[in-house]
């Protein structure tokens, strides 16, 4: 067993990298906007807690913003809805950016100023619109809380085909005897059949939170177990399997 | 959307075997999420670096979308 280190996330993400986004230009069809929308220097949280024409003109470009966000968001995750048509697209785009918008006017009094105003903005659109297209992806599917592992791993090679299954065998055996019914399904349901951490929780009227709670102590109780059994090295400092 | 349709594939065990901790809730990585992605952009240090690192390689929806943040500002930065 080799440990192996994580790849910094920062040098992925300034590279670029991406997981199955789309590379279209999804702001080609972008509203325009004041030239104030975008400027960096505009009282953003002054005006939108102004009133009359100055917070309504603030109001109505931050939603350009919003659906400039969302349209964004709906381009990279366009391949989980390959029916979704382009009227489609920009409904549920637009759709997202006003529930964004009310969100974050809720949550207006928490901006810290720690990044641009803009950027605050975004996150929300980004946020509703992510969660809005897993809802719509997972519609479909019936989604229920399993117990079973097929213990079938696929590796190259005899020698690494038997460490890996020896390790699989390991990881099982921690789920059965460390976890506990709910924890060992809440990690089947997010690791093993890759069901969405929001898609989940609202199948299951729970936050995502609370599931990555449920999950991060599940991982740290298989990894417990793994480390007493002497497959898994105590002190790796985190990503690693060993 | 993935589905390892029930396998335990290597993927699979590595990700049920990731150490998460500094903790990190989905909620704090959505707090921090605009402040690390300008970070990024712009090359320097993110606040809480590491912890948003940990709960990026945990957790596929929040990655998911600070990537998507991180490529939407530099859409703009290039515009």
């Amino acid at each position: 067993m080799s440990a192996r280190g994580p790849e910094p996330v920062s040098v992925a993400l300034a590279a670029g990298t991406t997981s199955g986004a789309t590379t279209s230009d999804p702001d080609s069809s972008t509203t325009s906007i004041s030239g104030r929308a975008g400027s960096l220097d505009r009282d953003w949280l002054g005006e939108l807690t102004s009133s009359g024409a100055a917070r309504e003109t603030a109001l109505r470009d931050l939603h350009v913003l919003l659906v400039k966000a969302a349209r964004h968001q709906v381009a990279r995750m366009r391949g989980l809805l390959p029916r979704l048509g382009a009227v489609e697209a920009d409904e549920l785009a637009n759709a997202a950016a006003d529930e964004a918008l009310v969100h974050l006017l809720g949550r207006l009094s928490t901006f810290e100023g720690r990044a641009r105003f803009t950027t605050w903005a975004y996150k929300f659109a980004i946020l509703q619109t992510a969660n809005e297209v897993r809802r719509r992806a997972w519609a479909s599917t019936e989604i229920a809380l399993s117990d079973h592992l097929d213990l079938a791993v696929e590796v190259d090679g005899p020698e690494s085909r038997a460490e890996a299954n020896e390790l699989a065998h390991a990881v099982a055996a921690a789920m059965t005897e460390a976890l506990t019914t709910y924890q060992r399904r809440i990690a089947i349901a997010l690791l093993v059949e890759g069901v969405p951490v929001d898609v989940l929780a609202e199948r299951l009227g729970t936050t995502r939170g609370a599931l990555y709670k449920t999950l991060h102590v599940a991982r740290s109780r298989i990894r417990a177990h793994l480390v007493a059994a002497g497959h898994l090295p105590a002190g790796i400092p985190f990503g690693g399997t060993a | 959307m993935t589905s390892h349709q029930g396998r335990l594939s290597r993927d699979v065990v590595e990700s049920l075997t990731l150490d998460t901790e500094p903790w990190l809730s989905c909620e704090e990585c959505f707090d921090l999420m605009d402040s690390y992605a300008e970070a990024v952009v712009a090359g320097t240090e993110p606040r809480r670096r590491h912890d948003m690192e940990v709960h990026l390689r945990a957790c596929p929806a929040c990655f998911q979308e600070v990537e998507s943040l991180v490529a939407l500002l530099q859409q703009d930065s290039a515009d």
